[in-house]
């Protein structure tokens, strides 16, 4: 990166799939216990792709990831021609080929551009920022697309009576939520003209035991019976704070900024709950946090432009803004700078 | 500027048993803090947290498991004697050796050496337990107690007879033991220095003195540089490290974890208080590191400081590190210290920071300092060019140079500066060996003194092994060097490390098997058999020549010495696949040529014939290998042999008939051109001669029921058909041929040659006259060779072998064959040494691998067992019932289970150690049952019971719900449920409430049994 030019979020983009669904229903739904999803969760509402009644798929993460991206382009007033490069951080692809990312950009009428899509789960978006920021610091790009979003609800079986479930088990059910961000990078200040200042995105699970584990099903072991969806929840209550901690730190030491300096917080959005404790261990009590999950519910990798979306609506010039990502399921530390100039 | 290296490393931590773990801990910002163990003394006896006499502010601390666990038996120390060792004394002594294994050394290599030892200690509590118990003073007491003896008992058990000492300078005793063992290092004093530190609380003693001291964390964490600093808790721990020169080191190939550049230690002198900390003295010692080591302070990336988080300590400390970095360039300096996740190991702390110092500079990552976020201001790090490591640090490429402190409480400091291992690049290049080397395939071994530790160290081998992609030639290379030396010797071939973490798991789980792959040594004596005309097939070996460097080289040799007589490549024709390799002329010298060129690659590695046998033509290499000849008349004798015979007229065969000679004799006395030309075994005989006369007798014998099989040669070999070729052969084998340096048994005179030559006469002869094996290979195995080596294409001498008669005297030789057939690869190779190496034969295996696979890796050092315990006779330290404690009903369980829960063994104290896995077996812990049951308690055991599925009987109030009763949210949903219907009075209860009240049971009811205390009042009121 010669000289290392600065990078600039232009615009921000979001989709949320139909009305949100509060606990009252999930809970009647699932055979839940509404209680125990308001304290143990700590989440209010969320968002499926997935008719929660007649369990018929209404959005397609391509439909949500177009949506989000053409928000974002109209609001950066580029022209569609202008986007050099699309970049898709997801863990819940349509179909694992083509690569959803294709199918987004085909339906934003776009052709002849690189595309990638990183696989990856909660720092995917954060990935995805870091793929662009490098992207257009070589030089050889201006202006480009990223895009975070995940349809979890592909697991959400409303067939199944969860009334005697364990938590580890009803807590994938009630955790997740659907959706998708966009935002785009420009090499110069336009549009929202906040700076991009740093990305993190760094694996750190050598030796270390997945967080979380979502299984993919093909022709010759789609009968096995494994659980798609797997989380060690005490390991992530344990582990996910002291990274974010970590993460908060290294970022302001790069930065070379204080605590102080900073004016907003974007926490890592696992739930209500693990967020406001999270939030509490990150002691950063001058800056305002900006989170979402509780109303959007876990959507992956939607979830960093969802915050930075609430983010934009309160930031002022010169103000600075931190976020921490994590994804437990092979450990992997993420986080961003921004700052509005 | 003379360097240390730092090759070898073994600790055992708070949360931490061995060195992975460690750095585990570390990388997670891990907390090793816990309650004092049952074992260790009655914490809550000792606990005021108000100032009290005779009283300590907390019942927490760093504390390793398993203090009690050792392997006597490993170390042949009887258990009278283990009971009373001082646990520091047995934990140094399996860290040791844990150690120099890591560093790639069996210990058995350093025994005799004048290697040093040097271990921090300050901690002596055991043997005012039990050297004040003056009845029960014994000899055993006597050694097993004193600082000295923590070190001499390491010299003693691995033979080490350099200086040996234990340093006592308070807190820094480790690292002033560091500094000192560099210093024995550069002077030339020793080659090897094992460094060590260690530190077993037994006694409250420490704790109530820092509480007395004003010292003293009420939660038992040290918290370095924190704004929430407030005191030390103590921390015990051991570890090892095993230094040497650098340039040593890399001589060899070691692998380096860091370099110890530069230390030095000062005293306060009369500074303002013995015990007071003193910032110009520490100031003085890092200055004095620095220049030692020759850096620029501004250079030092990292610091790892000795952070006790007191007030004054860390004040001083940074004030200290400040003189020398304010002002700095580039980025402040970063600090941390491991005393947030250990506590304050006291005599180990110094080697705790070393050991996480170098493991950083290994790993080129710092892991974060616990407590750092909270930064306390009042430092003024910034000012003084200083960061505390908040996030852990990634070190950029190039060297890195790190700094350590450690001060001790008497005044006594001590720094280092340490840096990275130099690059692979700046490592002088390794001398390359004679010629090629390698077999193709790896082997595993592993010894150990019995059986079942064979079987806990081939687990421990498979799962580390299966944790990370290792090459199979590295592992096998470091097994053969590091673990060696015990009686009970496994081996096997290593194809891949998968294969070999498969075969490590069966064998481990398989008696049977183990017992197949397990040898006990002794004395290997190995009997080579070369096979003869008949045993040779087109690509012969030809897979062991593409595998293995070591044997190409040697057949290429054969085929260069033979090449001049034949006219064609032999080694050519053999890996052509051609079938002229059955031709006479061919089969001689092919077959001679594979079978010293096995020979020769079993020599190089290690494997030297006691006893040679060569059937027929097989006596060829067997005789060259034996001195008889050197390699070009060998090559020329074989090649002219094959022609001459070759070129004799067809029209003689060969029959093998089941039956002894003396009953074939009466039968050929009629015959003239018929007579006995091999004798395999009593009942195996070959008859040779005119196709004729052999086509008749074959019909007579088949009349008598005698069975036969015609041979197909081209040739009647040692019949009087072959005599045209005589003269000529003579003529070529003039002047050859010495008597063999080696018991060659012949099978000309069927018997071991006395001092006879091998000459012209004897080769003649040796064509046309019987091949006598069955009479040679009886006496050969009457002297007794443990092992037959099959050199040849094929195994058929071992099976022969197997028919004749057994010694008489002694077992039959174990068979080994280093070629099986045409599959074979370097594998059956690498199998045949294994089982050598099983008999008790040490190959050379720098011949068994290639130079690339000649490189260290880090293995599992040895697992020790933990099968036996030892304990403190007294049982855990108890406060004076006469000093006022809080009025408690006296233990219920002094008589303690003769049975540790864990492994199910007595242990060997007079007084039982407990190992309990849950708390229930322990008696102090009865003293926490409720003492009569109210309704409150009664209705929350009934319902914890019914949602947990348990009987009230066994709930005890120190159960934690989700820790030991395995409860979940849900449960915990339930749980309200169920304890509303018992009493509705807490109906107005919230999950909330109730969340933070579920640490234990105990807990729960005291909370309930509050609120329903209060609720009937409240009642009242608004009634």
């Amino acid at each position: 990166m010669n000289g290392n030019p600065q990078v600039y979020l232009s615009s921000v983009g979001t989709a949320l799939p139909g009305d949100p669904v509060d606990n009252a229903e999930l809970a009647r739904v699932l055979g839940a216990n509404e209680e125990w999803i308001e304290v143990f969760i700590g989440t209010r509402t969320r968002h499926f792709a997935r008719d929660l009644t007649t369990g018929e798929v209404r959005w397609s993460l391509a439909d949500l990831c177009a949506q989000a991206a053409d928000r974002a382009v109209r609001a950066a007033q580029v022209a569609p021609e202008d986007i050099e490069f699309v970049v898709l951080g997801t863990a819940t692809p349509d179909t694992l080929m083509p690569a959803t990312v294709n199918n987004v950009v085909d339906q934003l009428g776009l052709d002849q551009v690189p595309t990638f899509q990183l696989q990856s789960g909660c720092a995917g978006a954060v990935q995805a920022l870091s793929l662009g920021r490098t992207l257009i610091a070589s030089g050889e790009y201006r202006t480009g697309l990223v895009i975070g979003g995940d349809v979890c609800s592909k697991h959400l079986d409303i067939k199944r009576d969860l009334t005697k479930a364990a938590p580890s088990d009803l807590v994938n059910f009630v955790l997740f939520g659907d959706g998708a961000g966009a935002a785009v990078l420009t090499d110069e200040p336009s549009g929202e003209r906040v700076a991009l200042r740093h990305v993190l995105n760094r694996f750190t699970g050598l030796g270390r035991k997945p967080g979380q584990v979502i299984e993919w099903f093909g022709l010759a072991d789609r009968h096995d019976d494994r659980q798609a969806l797997t989380e060690d929840y005490k390991a992530i209550e344990e582990q996910v704070p002291v990274m974010a901690v970590e993460i908060l730190w290294e970022l302001l030491g790069e930065l070379d900024w204080d605590a102080d300096d900073l004016d907003y917080l974007l926490p890592p959005q696992l739930s209500g709950r693990m967020t406001r404790k999270i939030t509490e261990q990150l002691d950063v009590p001058t800056a305002t946090e900006i989170s979402c999950v509780a109303d959007t519910g876990n959507n992956g990798n939607a979830l960093p432009f969802l915050q930075i979306e609430r983010l934009l609506e309160k930031m002022t010039d010169g103000q600075k803004a931190l976020a921490v990502a994590i994804e437990s399921s092979k450990w992997i530390k993420a986080g961003f700078a921004l700052e509005r100039i | 500027m003379d360097r240390i290296a730092i090759v070898g490393i073994d600790c055992t931590f708070p949360g931490a048993p061995d060195t992975g773990a460690y750095w585990d801990l570390l990388m997670r910002s891990g907390d090793g803090i816990g309650t004092v163990p049952e074992q260790r003394w009655a914490a809550r006896e000792f606990h005021s947290p108000t100032p009290a006499e005779g009283r300590a502010n907390t019942t927490q601390g760093g504390f390793i498991d398993d203090p009690d666990a050792f392997d006597n038996e490993f170390f042949t120390i009887s258990p009278r004697e283990a009971a009373a060792m001082d646990p520091q004394q047995r934990l140094l002594l399996q860290c040791s050796w844990r150690a120099v294994e890591d560093a790639g050394l069996a210990p058995h290599e350093l025994a005799g050496s004048a290697t040093g030892v040097f271990v921090g200690i300050m901690g002596n509590e055991w043997a005012q337990l039990h050297l004040t118990d003056y009845d029960h003073v014994t000899a055993q007491a006597g050694s097993g107690n004193g600082y000295c003896m923590t070190a001499n008992r390491i010299s003693y058990h691995l033979d080490l007879k350099g200086p040996s000492l234990a340093v006592d300078t308070a807190c820094s005793s480790s690292l002033v033991a560091v500094h000192l063992a560099g210093n024995a290092l550069l002077s030339g004093e020793c080659d090897y220095a094992i460094a060590a530190g260690v530190n077993v609380a037994v006694t409250p003693a420490l704790s109530i003195f820092y509480t007395q001291a004003g010292l003293s964390a009420p939660d038992g964490r040290c918290k370095p540089y924190s704004a929430q600093a407030d005191g030390i808790g103590r921390g015990e721990g051991v570890g090892a490290v095993v230094l040497r020169r650098l340039e040593d080191a890399l001589a060899d190939g070691q692998q380096v974890y860091a370099v110890i550049r530069g230390t030095a230690v000062n005293q306060d002198g009369r500074s303002n208080g013995l015990t007071a900390p003193n910032r110009w003295a520490q100031q003085d010692v890092i200055g004095a590191a620095y220049r030692r080591a020759g850096v620029d302070p501004a250079d030092i990336a990292f610091t790892e400081g000795h952070g006790t988080g007191t007030a004054l300590g860390d004040m001083m400390e940074v004030a200290a590190l400040g003189h020398h970095h304010a002002g700095r360039s580039g980025r402040p300096m970063a600090l941390g210290s491991v005393k947030g996740n250990l506590g304050h190991t006291e005599g180990a702390a110094g080697i705790a920071g070393l050991i996480k110092v170098a493991l950083a500079l290994d790993h080129r990552t710092v892991p974060a300092s616990r407590f750092a976020v909270k930064e306390n201001e009042r430092l003024a790090l910034r000012k003084k060019g200083l960061r505390l490591l908040k996030a852990p640090l990634r070190l950029p490429r190039g060297t890195a140079l790190a700094g350590l402190s450690s001060f001790g409480m008497g005044g006594t400091n001590a720094h280092a500066v340490l840096e990275s291992a130099p690059p692979e690049a700046a490592r002088p290049a390794r001398e390359s060996a004679d010629g090629p080397t390698g077999i193709g395939t790896a082997l595993f071994t592993l010894t150990a003194p019995a059986p079942e530790a064979l079987r806990r160290n081939l687990n421990a081998q498979a799962d580390a092994l299966a944790a990370r992609r290792a090459p199979a030639g590295a592992v096998g290379w470091t097994s053969h060097r590091v673990k060696t030396g015990h009686r009970y010797r496994f081996a096997v071939s290593a194809p891949d490390t998968d294969t070999l973490v498969g075969r490590l798991r069966a064998a481990a789980a398989d008696p049977d098997l183990l017992a197949r792959l397990t040898g006990v040594g002794g004395t290997a004596r190995t009997a080579f058999l070369f096979t003869g005309q008949g045993s040779q097939y087109p690509r012969m070996t030809a897979g062991l020549y593409q595998e293995s460097p070591l044997y190409r080289r040697f057949l290429d040799e054969a085929d260069d010495a033979l090449l001049p007589h034949t006219g064609r490549s032999v080694r050519d024709l053999i890996l052509t696949g051609d079938e002229e390799v059955h031709l006479t002329r061919w089969a001689q010298p092919a077959l001679f040529a594979v079978g010293w060129a096995l020979g020769r690659t079993l020599g190089e590695l290690g494997v030297e014939p006691d006893l040679l046998l060569g059937h027929s033509v097989g006596e060829y290499a067997a005789a060259c290998l034996a001195g008889v000849f050197p390699l070009d008349d060998a090559a020329r004798l074989i090649a002219a042999r094959g022609e001459l015979m070759q070129q004799l007229p067809d029209g003689g065969g060969m029959l093998a008939v089941l039956a002894g000679r003396e009953e074939l004799a009466e039968r050929l006395a009629e015959e003239p051109e018929v007579g006995i030309a091999v004798v395999n075994g009593p009942r195996a005989t070959v008859l040779s001669g005119d196709l004729m006369a052999l086509q008749r007798i074959d019909k007579e014998l088949d009349r008598d029921r005698i069975r036969t099989r015609m041979l197909r040669v081209s040739h009647a070999f040692h019949s009087y058909l072959m005599e045209p070729m005589l003269e000529k052969f003579a003529e070529v084998a003039r002047d050859v041929g010495g008597v063999p340096r080696l018991p060659l048994y012949s099978t000309l005179y069927g018997r071991v040659l006395d001092d006879e030559p091998m000459d012209a006469d004897y080769w003649v002869a040796h064509v046309r006259r019987p091949v006598l094996f069955a009479d040679a290979a009886a006496q050969l195995l009457a002297a007794g060779p443990t092992h037959t080596v099959e050199v040849g294409p094929s195994p058929v001498l071992s099976s022969m072998i197997r028919k004749l008669p057994p010694p008489a005297s002694g077992a039959r030789p174990a068979a080994v064959a280093p070629v099986r057939g045409a599959d074979s690869t370097g594998r059956d190779l690498a199998d045949g040494l294994a089982e050598l190496y099983r008999g008790g034969l040490t190959p050379r295996w720098e011949a068994a691998y290639e130079e690339r696979e000649r490189t260290p890796y880090r293995m599992m050092p040895y697992v020790f067992s933990d099968e036996h315990r030892y304990w403190a006779r007294g049982g855990p330290v108890r406060a004076r019932h006469d000093a006022p404690v809080p009025e408690l009903p006296r233990p219920a369980a002094e008589k303690t289970p003769e049975k540790t829960a864990k492994t199910g063994k007595t242990t060997k104290t007079a007084r039982p150690a407990e190992k309990t896995a849950g708390p229930a077996a322990t008696g102090v812990l009865t003293l926490e049952r409720p003492a009569p049951t109210d309704p409150v308690s009664e209705a929350v055991l009934e319902a914890i019971g019914q949602v947990g599925g348990y009987g009230t009987d066994e709930l005890g109030p120190y159960l934690r719900l989700y820790e030991d009763l395995g409860f979940d949210s849900v449960m915990v949903m339930e749980l309200k449920n169920r304890i509303e219907e018992r009493l509705p009075a807490l109906a107005a209860l919230t999950v909330q409430d109730l969340l933070p009240r579920l640490a234990s049971v105990g807990d729960l009811v005291d909370f309930l049994r509050e609120h329903c205390a209060t609720r009937p009042a409240t009642e009242e009121r608004t009634a």
